[in-house]
């Protein structure tokens, strides 16, 4: 667990690491109707019933009044790309031999959207508000990695 | 206005409270608790989120529920959504300080109506909230040696019991009475009619620290309303006032302090009773929930705050002074022994309950007498904080 440095001569410092084996994190009322309806090939929202806000992710309560939600609705799967970029490098900084496109997906009438994979555009093509749809797995199993990637719409 | 040791504007009070079930594990996600309980205190003042001015959150370690930055995560939920919103966190006395912290963007004149929010979700952590424990100690000093967090508690307990000559049966009567306290609590987790015997066979953990003595890890959210007096009167026939405030913090070096006495808590006491005007806290406070994660830190806490004289809690307990019929009922909630202890969330249930005490609207855990002045205490940090409230109708 713990190594003491020898540093000429001199104890200098001790490692050690914040040894939690794991989180499991419970997807809650809202996030649970989410994931199953990946699962089933649909994207869920929620609507409050006090103001009309439709929330995606959905969630139990709305942010604008505080109400309780009960209501899920399925949303239209075409959306459009409200913003992107183009990651170069992963997160150990080293050079990806392919780029990958990453957005932030919108959809009509709805507060909130998804972040994924844009695949099969080039980069050059791609402009905000360019229509897109998501592409679901074969196997899913209600993550958010079910939609395999967004692309645009033919 | 000066009440001779603080300055601020504006009378607060607490118009309203909510509470969800403290349970071992809860399927809802922490923003899905807070909310519950946001919503129930707005229900109960009779307010929506459009008449709050600001938000106040309160939680412990982020390393519970596995999400950095707790803070930013839950302000949907608080109700917070553009909003002034603040989080606070002094570890387990978080949840009265929430309310402390509430109390000032009252007291000061910078917001009139604050909605108060505190929530702890612990079951995520694997394998067990103890292994975060292990992380608020040195981490070259302590660490290294396996500390344990109920390794302070049993030196302290041990020390207490040496310094007056105390039994653990005369402990463990704590354990015994705010376990039955909490039969009568809705949201309660642990609660159970026991005997002293219970307590004095059940495992012994870190010796003289037995399983029976120790509050559980739970899930679980409350929250309050507060206003100042212009919008209190407007919106309530029976609002309770916030009358001291106080918290006052001991050396983070746990091996310099005092074990027998909770220094931390005389003067946070101190600061509070000066500002509401309180020469003699026995005689002057009706009721009070002391902060209990373990049954002989309710007898330190009630020393601490001058309800008991050093080493006398005891005596009190044995005499049934401190039962819900008594003269000075502490932890008529059942307290953290009882209801269960989500960290910030089992704070500001304390303040809810002396909320409810002060109302009579606590049903079947209202006190026999007729309480006016109220106390809600908790402890916390490196448990070097004390976090006091004092409320009255
Ligand atoms: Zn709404």
């Amino acid at each position: 667990m713990s190594v003491w440095d020898v540093f000429n001569g001199k104890t200098r410092f001790l490692e050690d690491n914040m040894n939690v084996d794991k989180f499991v994190y419970t997807l809650g009322h809202g996030y649970e109707k989410f994931f199953n309806g990946l699962k089933e090939g649909k994207i869920i929202a929620s609507k409050c019933s006090e103001c009309g806000v439709t929330y995606l992710p959905p969630r139990i309560y709305c942010e604008e009044c505080l109400s309780e939600i009960t209501e899920f609705v399925e949303i239209k799967q075409n959306g459009v790309v409200l913003g992107y970029t183009i990651q170069n490098v992963d997160k150990d900084g080293r050079h990806l031999k392919e780029k990958v496109i990453w957005a932030l997906i919108g959809f009509n009438g709805v507060r909130g959207g998804i972040f994924h994979k844009l695949v099969g555009v080039e980069p050059e093509e791609i402009y905000v508000g360019m229509p897109v749809k998501p592409v679901f797995r074969e196997e899913r199993k209600g993550s958010i990695n079910d939609i395999q990637y967004f692309t645009k719409t033919v | 206005m000066a009440r001779m040791n603080i300055n601020f504007k504006n009378r607060v009070a607490v118009i309203g409270a909510g509470l969800t079930l403290f349970r071992r594990r809860m399927y809802e996600t922490s923003r899905e608790l807070a909310w519950e309980a946001a919503k129930q205190a707005l229900d109960s003042a009779g307010l929506t989120l459009n008449d709050i001015d600001a938000v106040v959150f309160g939680s412990a370690p982020d390393a519970f529920d596995g999400i950095h930055m707790q803070g930013e995560h839950m302000t949907d939920a608080a109700g917070g959504y553009m909003k002034p919103y603040t989080r606070v966190y002094v570890g387990g006395g978080t949840g009265v300080f929430t309310a402390i912290a509430g109390w000032w963007h009252v007291a000061s004149g910078l917001f009139d109506r604050v909605l108060v929010v505190a929530e702890e979700k612990m079951s995520p952590v694997r394998p067990h909230p103890q292994f975060v424990f292990h992380h608020i100690f040195d981490p070259v000093m302590d660490k290294p040696l396996g500390v344990n967090l109920i390794w302070i508690f049993a030196l302290e307990m041990a020390r207490y019991m040496y310094k007056y000559n105390i039994k653990k049966e005369d402990i463990a009567l704590v354990s015994v009475k705010n376990k039955r306290n909490a039969l009568d609590h809705p949201a309660a987790q642990v609660a159970a009619e026991i005997t002293v015997d219970d307590v004095l066979n059940s495992e012994t953990l870190v010796w003289p620290v037995q399983r029976l003595d120790i509050s559980p890890v739970s899930d679980g959210a409350a929250a309050i309303v507060l206003c100042n007096e212009e919008y209190a009167k407007q919106y309530t026939d029976t609002p309770v006032w916030i009358e001291g405030v106080g918290w006052s913090l001991d050396t983070t070096y746990w091996t310099n302090r005092d074990l027998a006495f909770p220094k931390y808590l005389y003067y946070a006491g101190k600061m509070a009773y000066k500002m509401a005007g309180i020469d003699n806290p026995r005689k002057e406070i009706d009721v009070a929930e002391v902060y209990d994660p373990f049954d002989y830190k309710e007898l330190h806490h009630m020393e601490g705050l001058q309800l008991a004289r050093k080493g006398e809690a005891p005596i009190l307990t044995r005499e049934g002074v401190t039962q819900r019929d008594g003269d000075l009922p502490i932890n008529p909630s059942g307290g953290l022994l009882g209801v269960g202890n989500p960290i910030a969330a089992a704070g500001l249930m304390k303040v809810a309950e002396i909320f409810w005490q002060l109302r009579k609207e606590a049903g079947k855990r209202q006190v026999a007498k007729d309480p006016v002045t109220g106390l809600a205490q908790a402890w916390g940090d490196l448990m070097q904080i004390g976090t006091v409230v004092i409320m009255r109708v």
